[in-house]
């Protein structure tokens, strides 16, 4: 209850509040998904001088809002700016080109509401327990667990696995760039100066996902402006609300064990919960047709996930994902280390991180609800306008970051390199993994090494480290065991 | 293609590698393990895709493409010019490039572009109090 009276500080409603609207509006533009309006906004959220709850606050109201404002571009214009959405494209879109837009819209309101606070619950019973657990960790075991971060990530991402793990290795690449801290030599800085200090997470991001989007999209210039038709009264029945009340139950529980486990979290659990609902409606589904539960499902499931992967992001310091990376990344750069103290040694921190998570989640429902109708015209600007700007804004962060200009010529690089890999169908989100976790897996193997004069056997001494590595190897196999999972490919289109 | 150049990357990571050394043992992993894993990764991959059938990738028109060199020689461009023009007009300049090869009419796209850099402007050196660069052009 402690954490209302962080959350509930008149600032920190304020910042939850804008972090849930500024989130909407960015999540929403094609193409620019929660990971990018994470990163374009952590130095806007560094340079406020807020304190770091506060911060945390705000960057977490946005990656709630850009989950939803992507639900809006999905729904109403088939346009999935993330892997996870793309399951709500099916039916989401089905209903608007029926006339029935509005309604899926708030049936995704109302079930990302529904995961998100059966997740947040979940997150409150079980984080604390899981932290207490991990307190026995090592370094060992945390090496351990960085590679099944790495392996899950690189397994699911979708694509090859072969693929992924190259990707992964570009980040680990990236993350030695600068000086070693134990030896204070330079690695691979090409004799700059800039990159002494290492590759800063925002600009790689921001010109891996933003800058390489924002020239992928000029390929589809020609297509023009982006037409919105009409979607009807943002509103949804009590029948068909009683209708869905177990879909999307099952689909938040589904999407919290999902999103807990390293990988493609809110991909897999929009996936599997869809599939679920399909399997139990039987043939009295109408799925890919319009299916109000087509819509429940996946968005329950999504949410409910985002949710999940806080967990492992909060008590154990190690992300399972792209997003949560650039989340952890933010984290420190706020002198916040996660792990499992953090409860302990900060319980303002995490307990008002909860509850503004839960004050977050009522924003989206009744703020967004009656504000569709802004963000969609919003949409509707020309696409001259909109990508632009967001480039520009983009600009700034990087420029904000160290300001440097040489950033922004590695933004542009970066840009160059994720427009090649996304060609290629390399997947990006293991780069920031890789870069944001490199650094601790390496420290976590050579005090892990330094403890043991060197044995590596110690690396596989322990049952919690020795059920990790199986969990790491099992997670490179599931995939191939678990037949074709949906291929991660978001084209974005303009109707 | 793409398999070979990740091989290369791979040697290349690993043979640079190979000179990090230090005068005293300070931990039994030193500085060129994580490298080093790096690189057979790389290498593995690279090989491993050089020796399976090439992706299928659809590369944009020539039209295109240019669209797409003609951005990225402006953002570079932007990120050389920006300390002696300053915020302001670099800024303007990208923005309406990139508005213009997005298919903005002129009349509105240099309007539009000034009108963003200078909200931009406010935003950060104003209201949040990040300095952005004036431009060493308009100092002397």
């Amino acid at each position: 209850m402690g954490g209302f009276a962080i959350a509930l500080q008149p600032l920190n409603v304020a910042l939850a509040f804008g972090g849930v609207l500024v989130g909407t509006f960015v999540g929403m533009l094609p193409g620019i998904g929660p990971i990018n309006a994470i990163a374009i906004l952590i130095p806007v959220t560094f340079a406020a001088g807020v304190p770091a709850e506060s911060a945390l606050i705000l960057l977490v109201g946005i990656y709630y809002g850009s989950q939803y404002g992507n639900s809006i571009s999905t729904i109403l214009l088939n346009v999935p700016g993330t892997a996870s959405a793309v399951v709500t494209a099916l039916d989401g879109y089905a209903l608007t080109t029926a006339g029935r837009g509005g309604p899926a819209l708030a049936m995704s309101a109302i079930a990302s509401f529904v995961g998100g606070t059966v997740s947040i619950f979940a997150l409150v019973l079980f984080a604390p327990l899981l932290a207490g657990w991990a307190i026995r960790f090592g370094p060992a075991e945390y090496f351990a667990l960085m590679i099944f971060a790495f392996s899950a990530l690189s397994s699911f991402s979708g694509g090859s696995l072969v693929r992924g793990v190259a990707s992964t290795a570009f980040g680990l690449w990236l993350a030695t760039i600068g000086l070693d801290p134990n030896s204070a030599i330079p690695r691979y800085t090409f004799g700059r100066l800039e990159l002494l200090d290492g590759m800063d997470f925002v600009v790689v991001t921001i010109g891996l996902f933003a800058v390489s989007e924002v020239l992928k999209l000029l390929e589809d210039t020609e297509s023009g402006q982006v037409v919105a038709g009409s979607y009807g009264r943002v509103m949804i029945s009590a029948k068909e609300l009683g209708r869905t009340a177990w879909t999307m139950a099952r689909g938040s529980v589904l999407g919290f064990l999902v999103g807990v486990l390293p990988g493609a979290g809110g991909t897999i659990a929009s996936f599997l919960a869809y599939s679920t609902e399909q399997r139990i409606a039987g043939a009295d589904g109408r799925f890919g047709q319009g299916d109000m539960r087509g819509v429940a499902a996946p968005e329950a499931a999504n949410n409910a996930a985002a949710n999940g992967a806080m967990i492992p992001l909060l008590t154990l310091g190690v992300p399972g994902s792209g997003t949560t990376a650039v989340l952890l990344g933010a984290l420190l750069g706020l002198g916040v280390t996660p792990g499992p103290m953090l409860i302990q040694d900060e319980p303002d921190l995490f307990w008002g991180l909860a509850a503004s998570m839960y004050v977050g989640n009522v924003f989206l429902l009744l703020l967004n609800l009656p504000l569709v109708g802004v963000f969609v015209r919003a949409l509707t600007l020309p696409r001259w306008l909109l990508t632009p700007g967001v480039a520009a804004l983009a600009f700034v962060a990087v420029y904000a970051v160290n300001g440097s200009a040489f950033d922004l010529a590695l933004m542009t690089l970066f840009g160059v390199v994720g427009y090649l890999m996304r060609k290629l169908d390399f997947p990006l989100a293991p780069v920031v993994l890789g870069l944001v976790l490199g650094p601790l897996m390496e420290k976590n193997l050579r005090r892990a090494m330094a403890l043991s004069g060197g044995e590596w056997t110690v690396l596989f001494d322990s049952p919690i480290a020795l059920t990790l590595w199986a969990l790491a190897l099992a997670s490179l196999v599931a995939p191939s065991l678990m037949g074709r999972l949906p291929r991660r490919r978001i084209q974005p289109e303009s109707a | 293609m793409p398999g070979a150049l990740l091989a290369i990357a791979g040697a290349a990571i690993a043979v640079e590698a190979r000179t990090f050394d230090v005068a005293f043992v300070s931990d039994p992993v030193g500085p060129k393990a994580l490298p080093l894993l790096v690189a057979v990764l790389l290498v593995g991959a690279g090989v491993h895709t050089a020796f399976r059938p090439p992706v299928w990738v659809r590369w944009p028109s020539p039209p295109l493409l240019g669209k797409i060199a003609a951005a990225t020689a402006a953002f570079a461009l932007y990120a050389l010019a920006l300390g002696f023009v300053g915020f302001f007009l670099s800024t303007t300049l990208v923005v309406a490039t990139l508005s213009h090869l997005y298919g903005a009419p002129p009349r509105h796209g240099i309007p539009t572009a000034a009108f963003l850099a200078g909200a931009l402007w406010l935003l950060f050196v104003r209201i949040l109090s990040l300095p952005l660069p004036i431009g060493d052009l308009w100092i002397r």
